[in-house]
Parts: C-alpha cells; structure tokens; sequence
C-alpha cells in the first residue's frame, strides 16, 4: 500500500484513456498547467473500446485502488463508435463489480475531449476523491488469495 | 477571361516543367493543398506571415454543425505539415514578385526576421515568462489579452518556436541569458529568396470585419460589446478565461447574450454588400457552446434570415432552439446604448410589427463578416491576378479555383467567404488542378527516406535503454530527474539509462543512434513529453538505426506529471518512476511490427457521368491515371442537361458540350453510358469492380484503385401547389428550360402556357419540411436567377417571391439584391402557414384544342411583415423543387461500406476536414450525391475528390499501420462477436474454417474486437494484453 | 500618540566602509545626531535589496534610510550604483502603492564625513516628524485600501521574478544600449518599468487580496482602486498560472482566492 511521506494511506488509480480524446485531453491540461493530484497512472490504449472488462478488474486485482476508464464523447470517436461498445461494456461491467461487492465509485467511466484539459483534471479530483473516501480497496485482493492465479486466463 | 482558362493552361504549360508549388497561406486551406500535393509527388513550399501556421481555425473553440474541438481536429494536419520531408514552411514570410509562365514560375519570397532559430528553439516558454515586456496585443486572443513581446501565438503552433515581436521588443537580453536552448538571434535578419515552382496556390484565408466603424453599436466604446472573434476566444479552453464565460467589462458570467447577425456583412453602407456566408451558423454555434459552459446563459440572435444552408445545418438550428433554448428574432438591431453604472448594453429593435422594442444584455457579440485580408491587393498586384470588387479573387462559375492567370489558383475564403468544409473542399481542388498541370514532372523534386535494414533480433532479449528528459525545467524543474535515471537503471532489462537537457533536440536523436549500436540496445524508452506529437519523431530515430518503429515506448512525464504536480516535486518524482516503470515493462514485450505494402491499381472507378464525374474524370486523366467512367443515363451530363444559365450569365449548355468534347478526346477515359456497377470488390489501392448495362447485358470487370462516387440527385416532384394538375404551375428548372428555348416571352400572352405578366414564385417546396428537414441550398439563387432573367426580357412583368429566408450566401447576396432594385417583390411566409394556390373561377378560355376550362390562378400568402393576407393573381406559378436523394444511394452505400446521413446522402468521413473522403479508404464523394450545391461548388468538390483520389493513385504501393488486430485460429470459436463490432468491415467469417479472418488493409487498430472477443483470441499487435497488463501490474 | 510628540522609528542601512565608518567618526566626534535610527551594518549598500527597502515599513519602521559611498569610492567599485538604481525603482513602487516615496532615502557619506551623517540623519528624521506616523498615514491617491494591504502589495512586487530581472538589468541597458546595439530612450525606459511596476501592482494585489479571502473581480477593483477589466485580465492570468482559483459563484460573479499563502504572513 503506498504511503505519503505523512504515512498516510495513498490511492493509487490507474486511468485508460483512449488516444485521440482523452489522452490528448490529459496532454492539455497539462499544457495548460491545471494541477491535479498525482495519483493517477495513465495507461494510453487506441480507443475506449480496447478497453476489455478483465483488464479493469486485473487493475482492481494488482491493487489499484480505483479504475477510470476515459473515451471521446459520443461520436467523436475515432473509430466511429469504440466509445458507445466501451460504455457498453462499461454499463455491464458496473453490474458485475456491485455484485462482486466492489464499491460504487471505485470503477469509473468518463467522456474527456481533446479540448478538455480543465475537465479532465476535474475528473482526475473527483475520482482520487471518491476513491480516497472509499479507502483502500481490497475485495478484489482477497479473491486473488484465495484462487492463487485468478486471472491467468487473461 | 477566367472561362476560358482550363483551354489555355492546356496549352500554356511549356516544354519545363517543375514538380513545385508555392502555397501562400498556412490555414487550413494551405496546409490541405499542400499535404494533397506533398502526398502526391510534389515540393511544397508554404509561405505564412505569421510566425507559426494554422490560420483562423487554430481561433476557433468549437466548429458547427458537429461542435468538434477545433484545435483537436486541425493539430494532425498542423504535425503533418510541420513533420513533412517535401514539405517547406517558411514562416513570417510574404510574396513579393512573380515571373515565368504556368510550369515554370519564379517566385520572390521576402522573410521577416525571427530573431530566434526556429530549429534550436524548444517552444518551453521561459523567455516569455520572464520578458519585461507583456502589454503588447495579444492578436491570437482578439487583444482580449497581452502578451510578450517574445511569444507563440498558441502552444500547439507549427513551428514550435517564438518569435520576437521587435515593434514593442526593448532588447534587455533577459531571453537570451534565460534561454537554455541557446536559440535567441539579435542580429537575424531580413532575407529573400528566389524559388523556382511550377504553380502557385494562394490561400490567405480572410480578415474578420472591424465594427468600430460602425457607432451605431458603441463597439471599443462599451466594454462588453465583443466580436464573435473575441467571443470564440472567450469561450476556448486555450482561450484567456480558459473557456469560462465572462464578459470583460468586470469578469461576471453574463446571463443575457445578445448576438448581432449582419456586421459588416449584407451592408452596403460598409461597402460589403456580400453575405459573409458562416455567421448565421457560427453565431448559433457560439450561443449553444456558451450555454454549455454556461447553463444559466439565455442567448438571443438577432438576425436577417436564417441562412443555415450547409448539411446538417437546419437540423443544427432547430437543436439550438429546442435543446438549448436559444431565442431567434428576426430583425435589424438600430441602436446598442450602455448603461453606465452596470456596463449593461441596451439594444434596441423593431419586433415583427414595427413597434420599437429596448431590451436590457449583459454581454453583445457583434458577429462580425468576412473581409478580403488586407495583403490579397498588394499580393494579386504582385502576381498580376484580378480581384473581383470586393477584394476577393475573381474566379468563373466553372473554374472556382482559377486565378486570372494560369497556373496561379485560389482556395478558400480569398475566393469568397466560406466555411471550412468548402475552404478544405477547395483546396484539394486547387491541389488536384496544380498537379494536373504538373503531372509529367511528379516525382522530380521529391525526397523519399531510405532506411538501412532491419536488425535481426531473434534469439537475443530484450536491451531496453531509457532517455529520460530534462525539458529544460520544464521535467527537471519538479522532477528529480537524475532520481528517475538512477531508477531506471535498476529496472529489468535496461542496460543503459541517461538524462538530456531535451531528449528531441536534433544532437539527441544522435545520440539515441550511438548508445543503439555501443550498448547493442532493442528496445528504447524515452521519457519525456506527449507520445501524442513526439512518438513519430523518436520512432523515426530509432528505425534510422535499424531498430522497428515498434520497439519503441514513452512515458509521458511531462504534460501528465511535472506540469500538473508543479507543487508536489516528491510525489511527481514517485509519479515519474512509476511511469518509467510501467513504460519499460511495456517495451519488453514489444514485437516488431510490419508496414504491411499494399501495391496499388493506377486507375480509377468513377460512377455518375454528371458535371462531377466528367470533372473529376478530367482531372485524374490530366494527372495521368486511367479512368473508367460508368454513367446510369445514355449521355454524359446528369443535372446539367437541365441548366442553361447560371446566376453570372455564363452559357451552361456551351460548357456541357465542352467537357464532353474533353472527355471524348481523353484516351485514359473509358465512358460506359447506359451502365451500372454491380459489384464492387477489394480495399484501396485494390478494388475489383463489375460493370453492366442497365436492364442486364454483357458485365465488365475492371481493376482500379480507388472509387470516386458520383452520383448526383434527383428533383423533388412537388406534390402540391396543384403541381402536375394545372399547366401554369411549373418547377424552377422547368421555367428555366422555357426561358431558355424561347417557349415563354413575358408579357406576350402565349397560347401554350398562358404566360402574361405575373410570375409567383414559391420556395422551399419539399425542403425544410417534413422529413426533409435540409435545406435544398440552390432554389433561392434559381429564384434570384430566373426572376432577373425574366425582369431582362419584361421590365413589366410582375415577380413575386414567396420565401422562408432568402438563403443567397456569399456574393450570390448581391444578385438577390439586384433583384430587389430591379423590382422583383419577396414576401416571406410563415413556416406554418405556407401559401395555397388556386383557381378562380372565371371566364373559361379554350385551350389549344383541348378543350380544357382554366380560370384564373391565384395565390393566397400570409405576408409576415404586412401581417395580413394577401391574394396575388397569377399568370404562372414557379415551384422551388427540393433536390432529393437518389433511392439508389443505399445500394451503392451498402456495396462500398460508406453510410449515407439521416436524409439519405451520402455522408463523408468528416464533416469539417475531411469533406470529399470517405471513412473507408480510398472512396471519394463529389457533386449533388453528397448535398445540394451550385455548380461552383460542384466542380470544387470534383477537383477535390479527384486530387484526393490521386494521392492514392500516384503511390506504388501504400503501407499500413503496423498496429492490426491478429486472430489466433486455434482460440477462434467462430463466434461473429468481433465482426459485428467491426466499423471497418474488416472482419469476416470463414464458413470453411470456422473462424475469423482479418483484412490487415481493412483494419484500423482500434482493437474492440480484441476487447469484445470471448476466447481471447484476437490480438492487437503493438496494444497487446500482454503489454498493457505489464503495465497494469507495473503500477 | 501626540504628533507633537511623535518619535519616528527609522531603520538605517550603512554600508561598512563609507557610511558605517561615517557614523563612527560622528560617534568619536560626539556628534549629536536623533537616537531614533537604528543602524544595519552591511558590507555594501548594494547588499540593500529592494524587498530589504520595504520590509522596515512592514515591521513598523516610519523611514528607511540607505547610505552608501560615494560615487567612484565603493570598495566593490558599482555597488553604489546599483543601489542608486535600485532606490529609485522602489520609490516608483511606494508611489504606485500609494505610500510617500519621502520615507526613503538615499545618500552618500564617506568614511571622513560624521558630519555629514549627522546631518542627514537629523534631516530625516526631522522630515519623518514633519510627515507623521506611517501607520496613521493614509495612503495617498484616491485608493481606498489600507497600509498593510499596500506594503503586502509592495513586498510582493519587489520580490517578483520579472521586477527583479528587469531592476538586475537596467543600467546595463540605459549605459550600453540594447541588445540590437541601439541606444535606448531614457523615457522608453522609464515607462517600461512604470508598466511592469503597474502591472504587477495589480497582480501582486489580486494575489495578497485573494489570500485574505475569496473575492469577485469588481470587490478586488474596488479595494485596488482599478477599472474591474484591468483586474479581470490579471485575474485570467493568474488563474491560468495557477496562483488563484474559483472558490464559488456569487450572484453571477466568480470568487477567487490564492491557491497559495502568498502574502498572508506579511498581513500577521
């Protein structure tokens, strides 16, 4: 678990962003110097729609404290409709993780442009938020304990 | 002058030729002219007077109809432009002479100095941080801020470099001293030099229109009185309140807007009698994106008539009024007064009954029209071309991209104001037509980059070396960067690790070449900025050194951590470490990836032999390639046959007969009149194509390696208005072909079609209405067209136009206003209440033998200024015929894999930038199948698909993206899952083997089929699950 | 306090080889100078930086006086120079924020001059009598703002990293030209420095007022004595540095406060 230099506990979050939006969006509120928390690992994939579900509760598994998963806004996908497939995915996924007991708010979808550098570094605070208020998670970990490689199909 | 060009360029073209074009202007116009060129075989040299390219779109926050960010769509064209090897930009630069023929031109080009090395300079910004200097305009934002007076008009700027501004520049040295690049020049200088090119492409964009003109609107005087330049600028997010809506007078959100329509537009008083073409759209775009930002703005557009023409853009119209709730009024606005305490404006107007109404704005934004820039006099002077007499480049109605002089062309809002997509459609045009010209010296001047072999890596692990970057301070400022190094280099798999004052300086990439070959690396990973405009670069260094473009990763440890944790240096650092861990985890398991050659057919399948195919069949011929031209009807012409005349008083049939006397004599032509295409198979570079009669025969197979989509469309058959039941209600097109014939003289009572004096014409008939929601873009320049045509032959006669809003954009605006002077009487009718036709009984008069009883015609409208009825006796009544789809545009869609919009034309692969593409490479769409348009437009869009076309069919072979998706067939189940998720119908399923296979030429690397498949079989190469989970359990 | 009775508390800086040794010779010439200044000892008066200049005022100081050698005498041969530059440039900054440049001073006495020194200081301090306590004494001008609220501000300038270069780099250029090697106008000059200084008047008092706490841009107008539009385009910039922040919306006006502490300790 990762700990500030106060030993207080640390989320850490990964974040999926699609190349062309997203990305490009983080890119510019870095550009424009609009400070957020450092919390967030950014992992850049072609479009949302790459995005499998495994993949998010792999990150959930390996001890992100929470997930984000961003995409171009409906129809400006790149690939003409990635991002509506990723939501989709997304919706069902949202189903699966309540059932599995994850906290709401841990897994998270967000529509960021190119244009958006101040959204996203929005968006990047409310998640390192929601997740610093859910605490570390842990759910997921257990499972791996006690099915040894859980995941290895992937 | 300019009709007869095409002839004589023709013959002009001397026994030189050189495989150069000088493109003036670095807009989106420019750049798309010069990638169209520079991907077809041809030296480009850009000129631009500013410092950095990107024209008036880089202003822009958002683009109507589709809101795209603007910035996001036009900064590919901006990298490629900038990254190009036959590409030339010569910034803060202008023309200043001209001599030698079409072919073989000579150019002066004069350059401002810089005062900073454009090569050595980083684009880091420190020098402008820290310049004594910072009231100057800053231009780039409308003066709604300053700048220094060393500065980059915006970050995202092609060249990346800054500029001294030596006008308010006091020269106190800090920027030399500062800078760390070593890049600051004070004894540049002015420079000229001569280029040898074989044609010219001007595109320098326009000059928005300055009110402070006009006192009436108090603008410069009344703070919050803004531009719609200035409003742009306030609401993007680069913008200086970064996208928040605030008025400037004291920084509060303004509830009410208020937008001016017509300033310095449709005005004779300004001498623009022109409409500026964009306003109506733009206006409604920036109040629908202000109340995005922010809901509790309440915008009001005070307008003239509503000319939202363009595709898609009625239905725009119709969203900003039901979902944003945008007030639209319909007036001329006198008088704008503030209110001195508040800075609240006071605008005052007449309501649709002429009382005289006051309403109290927070904020007033005067949309502004679009002037000529003020360089095109002295630039045309120069090069010896006419400007028409509002300063715009005179062209012909056949010939929109022709100068007066051949072998110079125009493109975009320097020929007349325009939007985007006709300013892109244009400059493809005017591409294709420089390169038809110069075909036989394609390939001359060109520079192609040849590359030492692959290293064989097999057997050997991987050898990561990482390059982490200082960035000036701009990474090493925040980020212990040294730390990072020394992480790095306990990693697994690296071997070797350092640090650069900036990893992407020319000496670097060096650099990165040596410890390649000394530490015998295979993999690199460099952290420093954005994949997203530096991967290509540091790719390109890496195969320069034998290494696959794919063995390369990045960390991005600036935009996404030193700049936005500028106040957490220990935990950017811990950011740093993890993003090189997670970057370098990926880069072990990277695997060469192939840029699959697709060799291409050199011929071209273009269906449709209307005024678009022929066009584009004479150009692609011209550029040297084969064609084969398949036309439904027995004779070439489509729409055309059905013209006479056009709005200018050029001789349509005359220009008919013309190109069909051109495309006869074109041995790389192949007409099949009478003849469809059945089946269309294969992907670009590789279609293989069949070819019947219509009603069955004997089919042709052709090969060819691209589609050009032709097709045209049909005339509404109205329905109503007693059309088809009464000889006296006719079409626009079918006046037009009695006026043409002489079967119809105003004012002499002919017996055939009982024609006396009274003309009513009505339009919108079957456009904007119904499901027909789109404006049929035409009808109202027809109406304008024919009414002052029969007003030549009868000054008598009687004209009434019964409109919606007069759409006559651009400087069709003045024809319509010709019109007006000549007496032609337009009422407008209510959208609900249209007008009925009918017949009053009357003294029955024999007709021709027939014997049919007629009485009297007439028409009742609801005269919206009068507020009352009116009845109008009618010789004739002249019905504005919508122009709709052809219903064989689905078969054709489906055939291609195209989609085809809400109304059933065909839809293009973007909206804005990508106007004659299809999504699916290698198809082009030009003329009517795409939208209604006028025939300027037409041949416009025919020359774009054409050049378009050509950059395909001028390579011998094309390589594909490596990153493609993979089927492993012993997971396949044959499931289908990924086929249907596939946009790019690249994926089908093998019945035999029960799998499926992937078209690499097909597919785009998007990877949801490797997201959606269920057994794990689809790989996508270079995004791996293997990769990003080495990343994911990095973290 | 009575003003007949009011006893100027003044802060000198003495460099130590002129004006530290002229105050000795005052001292073993028995010299009667006020027993109001206090003496700071440093070893040039070009040790004297700006943000020392102000920082006496802030602790409650009525005057500031800054002696050095004469010119062409400095044992570090420019130091005085720059000091004279220096003086200067923070006068234009006590009169942008309002505050009567008179209560600093600046004056040459050599080694060999006790008299003189103690004539200076008796001067001074007469005219600090003359002017009243600095805490009392409302700024001048039409602002409406208060003193420690226009010394943060000053403070605040004089540290800027732009103002300092600019101060680092001003006599080079009025004595050697500029760096295209022309001469530069005296007057051109004197107004870029007047602009920077106005400008970062306004942004150091958005930042020191937006620490204190959350303000719209037409409150900060108010207490700065500037047209709102000059204020909103330094509050633009400012936010899009980073230095401040919306902290809500009130009616239809955006608060902003410093998203650091900047300024707060120079408030107490």
């Amino acid at each position: 678990m990762k700990m500030n230099q106060e030993g207080e506990w640390e989320p850490k979050i990964v974040a999926f962003l699609c190349n062309w939006c997203s990305y490009a969006g983080a890119d510019l509120a870095g550009t424009s110097r609009i400070q957020y928390p450092p919390n967030v690992r950014v992992i850049r994939v072609p479009c949302s729609g790459r995005v499998d579900p495994l993949l998010i509760l792999k990150c959930l598994q390996r001890g992100a404290d929470g997930v984000l998963v961003s995409g171009c806004h409906p129809g400006d996908c790149h690939y003409i409709a990635g991002n509506y497939l990723a939501r989709r995915k997304f919706a069902m996924l949202k189903r699966l993780i309540e059932y599995l007991g994850v906290e709401e708010g841990r897994v998270q979808f967000s529509w960021v442009s190119a244009a958006e550098g101040e959204k996203f570094a929005d968006v990047i605070k409310t998640v390192t938020r929601r997740v610093r208020e859910l605490g570390p998670a842990r759910k997921l970990v257990k499972v791996r304990e006690m099915q040894g490689g859980a995941g290895a199909s992937l | 002058m300019t009709l007869d060009n095409r002839d004589n360029m023709d013959n002009d073209v001397g026994a030189k030729s050189v495989g150069a074009v000088l493109v003036v202007g670095g807009g989106i116009g420019g750049m798309q002219a010069a990638l169209d060129l520079a991907n077809s075989g041809f030296k480009v040299y850009m000129v631009e007077a500013k410092p950095a390219i990107g024209g008036a779109m880089a202003q822009l926050d958002k683009t109507f109809p589709t809101n795209d960010c603007s910035m996001c769509i036009m900064s590919p064209k901006l990298v490629e432009c900038g990254r190009h090897l036959n590409i030339e930009v010569i910034p803060n630069s202008e023309v200043t002479g001209l001599d030698g023929s079409p072919g073989d031109f000579t150019v002066t080009v004069k350059t401002r100095a810089r005062y900073i090395d454009p090569h050595r300079c980083t684009g880091c910004g420190l020098c402008a941080e820290h310049c004594p200097v910072s009231a100057a305009r800053d231009a780039f934002n409308a003066g709604l801020s300053s700048r220094p007076s060393v500065y980059i008009d915006y970050p995202q700027a092609v060249p990346l470099a800054y500029t001294i501004d030596r006008e308010t520049c006091i020269g106190c040295g800090l920027c030399e001293n500062i800078c760390m690049a070593g890049a600051v020049r004070y004894d540049d200088a002015a420079s000229t030099r001569e280029l040898n090119v074989g044609a010219i492409i001007l595109a320098l964009g326009f000059e928005p229109y300055d009110p402070g003109q006009m006192a009436e609107y108090g603008y410069g005087r009344y703070p919050n009185v803004v531009t719609s330049v200035e409003f742009e600028r306030i609401l993007s997010a680069s913008g200086p309140f970064e996208g928040r809506v605030l008025r400037p007078s004291d920084g509060d959100i303004p509830r009410k807007i208020a937008f001016i329509q017509c300033v310095g537009s449709r005005d004779r008083s300004c001498g623009n009698e022109y409409c500026s073409s964009v306003c109506c759209m733009y206006a409604s775009k920036e109040a629908v994106i202000a109340k995005e930002h922010a809901p509790g703005v309440e915008p009001t557009i005070f307008y003239m008539d509503m000319r939202s023409y363009g595709k898609g853009f009625d239905s725009y119209i119709e969203r900003a009024k039901s979902e944003y709730g945008v007030r639209y009024i319909r007036t001329r606005v006198a008088d704008i007064s503030e209110v001195p305490e508040t800075n609240n404006l006071i605008v005052s107007y007449e309501d649709e009954v002429g009382r005289v109404v006051t309403e109290e704005f927070d904020l007033v934004v005067l949309s502004v029209g679009l002037e000529p820039p003020k360089s095109a006099a002295g630039l045309a002077r120069a090069l010896g071309i006419e400007l028409d007499e509002y300063g715009f480049a005179r062209t012909g109605t056949f010939d929109p991209v022709e100068t007066s002089r051949p072998g110079v062309f125009v493109c975009g809002a320097m020929q007349g104001p325009k939007d985007i997509p006709e300013t892109v459609t244009q400059a493809s045009g005017a591409a294709g037509a420089a390169a038809a010209l110069l075909a036989s010296a394609r390939g001359s001047l060109v520079r192609e980059k040849t590359y030492p072999p692959e290293k064989d890596l097999r057997g050997k692990g991987p050898r990561i070396g990482v390059f982490v970057c200082h960035c000036g301070i701009n990474i090493g400022g925040v980020v212990d960067v040294p730390a990072v190094v020394e992480y790095a280099r306990t990693l697994p798999h690296v071997v070797y690790a350092e640090r650069n004052l900036y990893t992407c300086s020319q000496d670097t990439q060096k650099r990165i070449q040596e410890k390649i070959q000394e530490h015998g690396l295979t993999r690199v990973v460099v952290a420093s900025c954005t994949p997203r405009t530096h991967e290509p670069l540091f790719q390109e260094t890496i195969r320069e050194a034998g290494l696959n473009h794919y063995l390369f990763a990045m960390a991005n440890i600036r935009d996404q951590c030193s700049w936005v944790h500028m106040h957490e240096p220990e935990l950017a650092t811990e950011k740093a470490k993890d993003l090189v861990r997670m970057a370098v985890a990926r880069a072990a398991l990277l695997e060469p990836l192939e840029r699959l050659p697709i060799p291409v057919k050199h011929s071209a399948l273009i269906i449709g032999g209307g005024l678009a195919g022929m066009t584009a069949a004479l150009d692609v011929a011209r550029q040297g390639f084969e064609v084969h031209l398949v036309e439904r009807e027995g004779e070439l012409g489509g729409h055309l046959n059905r013209i006479y005349f056009t709005l200018k008083g050029e001789d349509v049939q005359e220009r008919l007969r013309d190109l069909i006397r051109r495309i006869d004599g074109e041995p790389l032509i192949h007409v099949y009149p009478g003849c469809v295409v059945t089946e269309i198979a294969g992907y670009v570079g590789n279609f293989k194509s069949k070819i019947a009669p219509v009603g069955g025969g004997i089919e042709a197979e052709v090969e060819h390696g691209v589609v050009i989509v032709a097709t045209g469309a049909g005339e509404f058959k109205p329905d109503k208005y007693l059309y088809g039941e009464d000889p006296r209600v006719i079409t626009q097109s079918e006046l037009e072909e009695l006026l043409a014939t002489g079967k119809i003289q105003p004012g002499s009572r002919a017996a055939s079609t009982g024609t006396g004096r009274t003309f009513v014409m009505i339009q919108c008939v079957g456009s904007r209405e119904g499901e027909r929601n789109y404006c049929s873009r035409i009808c109202c320049s027809e109406a304008v067209k024919n009414a002052l045509r029969l007003k030549a032959a009868d000054p008598e006669a009687n004209i009434y136009v019964l409109y919606r809003d007069i759409r006559t954009y651009g400087e069709r605006e003045v024809y319509f206003q010709r019109a007006r002077a000549a007496g032609v009487v337009f009422i407008r009718y209510p959208e609900d209440e249209p007008p009925v036709v009918e017949p009053v009984a009357g003294p029955e008069v024999e007709q021709g033998g027939k014997g049919k009883p007629v009485g009297e015609l007439r028409v009742v409208v609801r005269d919206t200024l009068l507020g009352s009825k009116v009845a109008i006796p009618a010789d004739m009544v002249v019905l504005a015929a919508a122009i709709v789809p052809n219903d064989s545009n689905r078969e054709l869609a489906q055939m291609l894999k195209v989609p085809l919009d809400d109304n059933g034309f065909f839809l293009e692969a973007h909206m804005k930038l990508r106007p004659v593409d299809f999504a699916t490479e290698g198809v082009f769409l030009a003329g009517l199948a795409h939208a209604p348009k006028s025939i300027d437009e037409t041949v416009a869009q025919a020359h774009a698909a054409a050049a378009r076309a050509c950059t395909v069919l001028s390579l011998e072979e094309i390589r594909s993206d490596g990153i493609k998706s993979e089927v492993n067939k012993a997971r396949c189940s044959g499931c289908g899952m990924c086929v249907d998720v596939c946009q790019y119908k690249a994926i089908e399923l093998d019945f035999k083997e029960r799998v499926a296979k992937i078209n690499a030429a097909l597919c785009k690397g998007c990877g949801a089929c490797a997201a959606t498949c269920r057994c794990g079989a689809i790989t996508l190469k270079g995004f791996t699950d293997e990769e990003i989970l080495a990343e994911v359990n990095a973290i | 306090m009575e003003s007949e009775t009011f006893e100027p508390k003044i802060v000198a800086f003495l460099c130590n080889w002129c004006s530290y040794a002229g105050a000795d010779l005052a001292g073993t010439s028995r010299l009667y100078y006020p027993a109001n200044v206090r003496a700071i000892r440093v070893m040039c008066s070009g040790r004297v930086d700006p943000a020392m200049m102000i920082r006496p005022f802030i602790d409650g100081a009525d005057g500031v006086l800054v002696l050095g050698c004469h010119f062409g005498d400095c044992h570090y041969l420019t130091g005085n120079y720059q000091t004279d530059q220096r003086v200067r440039i923070v006068w234009e900054v006590l009169r942008q924020v309002g505050v009567d440049p008179g209560r600093l001073h600046l004056d040459w006495v050599s080694a060999a001059e006790g008299a003189r020194f103690a004539e200076i200081v008796e001067e001074f301090c007469n005219r600090m009598r003359h002017m009243g306590p600095l805490q009392a004494s409302l700024p001048s001008g039409p602002l409406p703002y208060d003193l420690p609220l226009a010394l943060a501000i000053a403070a605040e300038i004089v540290e800027g990293e732009r103002f300092r270069w600019l101060l680092g780099r001003l006599r080079e250029l009025r004595e050697q030209g500029s760096v295209y090697g022309e001469r530069i106008d005296a007057a051109r000059l004197e107004q870029l420095v007047r602009d920077v200084i106005a400008e970062e008047y306004v942004r150091a008092g958005v930042q020191v007022l937006a620490a204190r706490e959350p303000l719209s841009v037409k409150d900060m107008a108010s207490k700065l004595g500037l047209a709102a539009r000059d204020v909103l385009k330094q509050v633009a910039y400012l936010k899009k540095r980073g230095v401040l922040d919306i902290y809500d919306v009130r009616q239809q006006s955006p608060r902003y406060q410093s998203t650091t502490r900047i300024g707060v300790d120079d408030l107490g």
